[in-house]
């Protein structure tokens, strides 16, 4: 019995020591790659090519979702407000809802899940096939030649995602309202440009921002550290989106609660 | 300086050690690369000899011992005075390790292109005149190395190892993979490589027929030390059992013709 204690115990022990290392070993890698952010030469071809995968390239996926779920909330909020002030009621959540919550939130996601991904995976793959090891003795430093840009990239392009798909969501928002719940264009414009908030603005901005960062670093983190060939690629680009997404959930409540908790 | 009947020493490894998880690899090696020397390490698979090479870079950190490359002392040195040394080495990985997504001419011209700040124009030519030497038609130049075979890859990694004439050259099984006459016409390289520049290499390989080829001295690792060590042609009379059973594949006559 008391042995089967003991077994528990040393497991649950090691599970927590080895948990804790990874956490150090990833906080030394984070400040690493900060460092290697502001060490000049920056590899600007390299910075473009990210900025036009990061940006350019996850525009419709970021577009269209953020678009859905502007008319659904538009639908959302008439059906459970139609007692009350429609218009006004109808602008102003979905203008809060996407500007605050779900514009940043649903842009870290979608992003985390195709470029989160993709970097994992092609760094990793670098990794096991020992392109990474060939890159050190070529006269260039990994983190600075790989993992830096793809960091840069990250906090240029999602804030500007985000500001694209909070325009395109109130649009998604004030179509239904105009073409389906035949709202006056000019009440609902005027409604919506009431409420915009530039504190809204700035929040989101500075959640996609620490959105951008927390995808490329646990990406390029996982597929820095793979090992194991295709499996250790498979587990690093598994591991990199569902510990990005989790992250993002749980630091956007403890940005809201910041700025307006 | 360091000399031994006038030769430099290039690469000195002194009772290296190095073990994964208890599992000791390799166990007091001793070795050392002359000025112009040509060495080739073989054993068997598993037996450490990429262990041994990737300590003697850099990539992997040794449990004990000393590697110096030309009278600096590697082990624990700081990252950038490492650097500085690995730029003299010319270094080919076991499975190629091309970058996937930089073009073949892109890849031969890797470092030279960071130190020398080449145009396309420029680098293309660079390039260009490198794969000739290696049997390689110019229209991979602009493929990826995804585009190309296995062996045309060996050979882009041999080009990216040897452009801007490094004077220690280090191949991870450069033939492996490849046809006879391919693998002929690498050896060559290798030697003509070593002898034009004055440099020294260190070719790890399976292949015996390349072995006595390139090989100025050869050194066997088995059961994580060296268990022998000499000429190419010594191997012929050693009573070494795994020197032995290597040297049955082939006909040592033909070979030295």
């Amino acid at each position: 019995m008391l042995e089967f204690f003991l077994d528990i115990l040393g497991t649950t022990g090691k599970k927590f020591v080895n948990f804790v290392a990874n956490i150090g070993h990833f906080f030394i890698f984070f400040c690493n790659a900060i460092y290697w952010v502001f060490k000049p030469p920056w590899y600007l071809k390299k910075i473009f090519q990210q900025i036009l995968d990061i940006g350019y390239f996850s525009l419709p996926v970021v577009g269209l979702t953020t678009f859905f779920s502007g008319m659904v909330l538009a639908l959302q909020t008439y059906n459970g407000f139609t007692e009350f002030n429609s218009e006004s009621t109808v602008a102003r959540i979905v203008l809060t809802s996407i500007t605050r919550e779900l514009g940043p939130v649903l842009t870290g996601l979608m992003v985390a899940g195709r470029i989160g991904a993709k970097m994992a995976a092609e760094i990793a793959t670098m990794r096991v096939t020992e392109q990474i090891d060939a890159l050190g003795t070529l006269g260039t430093r990994p983190m600075q030649y790989l993992i830096a840009p793809k960091i840069i990239a990250s906090l240029v392009c999602i804030p500007l995602l985000v500001l694209i798909g909070n325009t395109i969501g109130i649009l998604g928002g004030y179509v239904i309202a105009i073409y389906k719940l035949n709202f006056n264009p000019s009440l609902y414009l005027y409604a919506t440009m009431e409420y915009l908030q530039l504190i809204d603005i700035i929040q989101g901005t500075v959640k996609a921002a620490i959105f951008g960062l927390i995808i490329s670093m646990v990406s390029c983190y996982f597929g820095y550290n793979a090992s194991k060939g295709a499996e250790g690629v498979g587990f690093a680009t598994t591991s990199s989106v569902v510990i990005s997404s989790v992250m993002i959930l749980t630091s956007t409540y403890i940005i809201t609660a910041l700025f307006f908790g | 300086m360091k000399k031994r009947k006038n030769k430099k020493i290039i690469i000195k490894v002194s009772d290296l050690s190095k073990s994964f998880n208890n599992n000791i690899v390799l166990k007091n090696i001793n070795f050392q690369l002359l000025e112009g020397e040509s060495l080739a390490i073989i054993g068997a698979s598993g037996s450490g000899k990429s262990v041994l090479l990737k300590n003697v870079i850099g990539i992997l950190q040794p449990d004990k011992g000393s590697i110096e490359i030309n009278d600096t002392e590697m082990v624990n040195l700081p990252r950038n005075l490492k650097e500085k040394v690995l730029l003299d080495l010319g270094i080919t990985f076991q499975h190629g390790a091309l970058f996937d997504s930089l073009k073949n001419w892109e890849n031969i011209i890797f470092k030279t292109a960071i130190r020398e700040k080449l145009n396309k124009k420029q680098g293309k030519q660079l390039a260009f005149s490198i794969i000739k030497q290696l049997g390689l038609q110019p229209d991979i130049l602009d493929l990826y190395p995804s585009e190309i075979s296995g062996g045309m890859q060996k050979r882009v990694a041999i080009a990216r190892a040897i452009c801007g004439n490094p004077k220690i050259l280090l191949f991870d099984e450069p033939t492996s993979g490849l046809d006879p006459v391919t693998g002929s016409l690498i050896d060559k390289l290798i030697k003509t490589a070593v002898r034009s520049v004055g440099g020294s290499a260190i070719t790890i390989t399976h292949d015996m027929a390349s072995v006595c080829r390139i090989a100025d001295k050869v050194i066997l690792i088995d059961k994580q030390t060296i268990s022998w060590s000499g000429k190419p042609e010594e191997m012929f009379n050693s009573a070494n059992s795994k020197i032995q059973e290597f040297i049955k594949s082939i006909n040592s006559e033909v070979l030295f013709k």
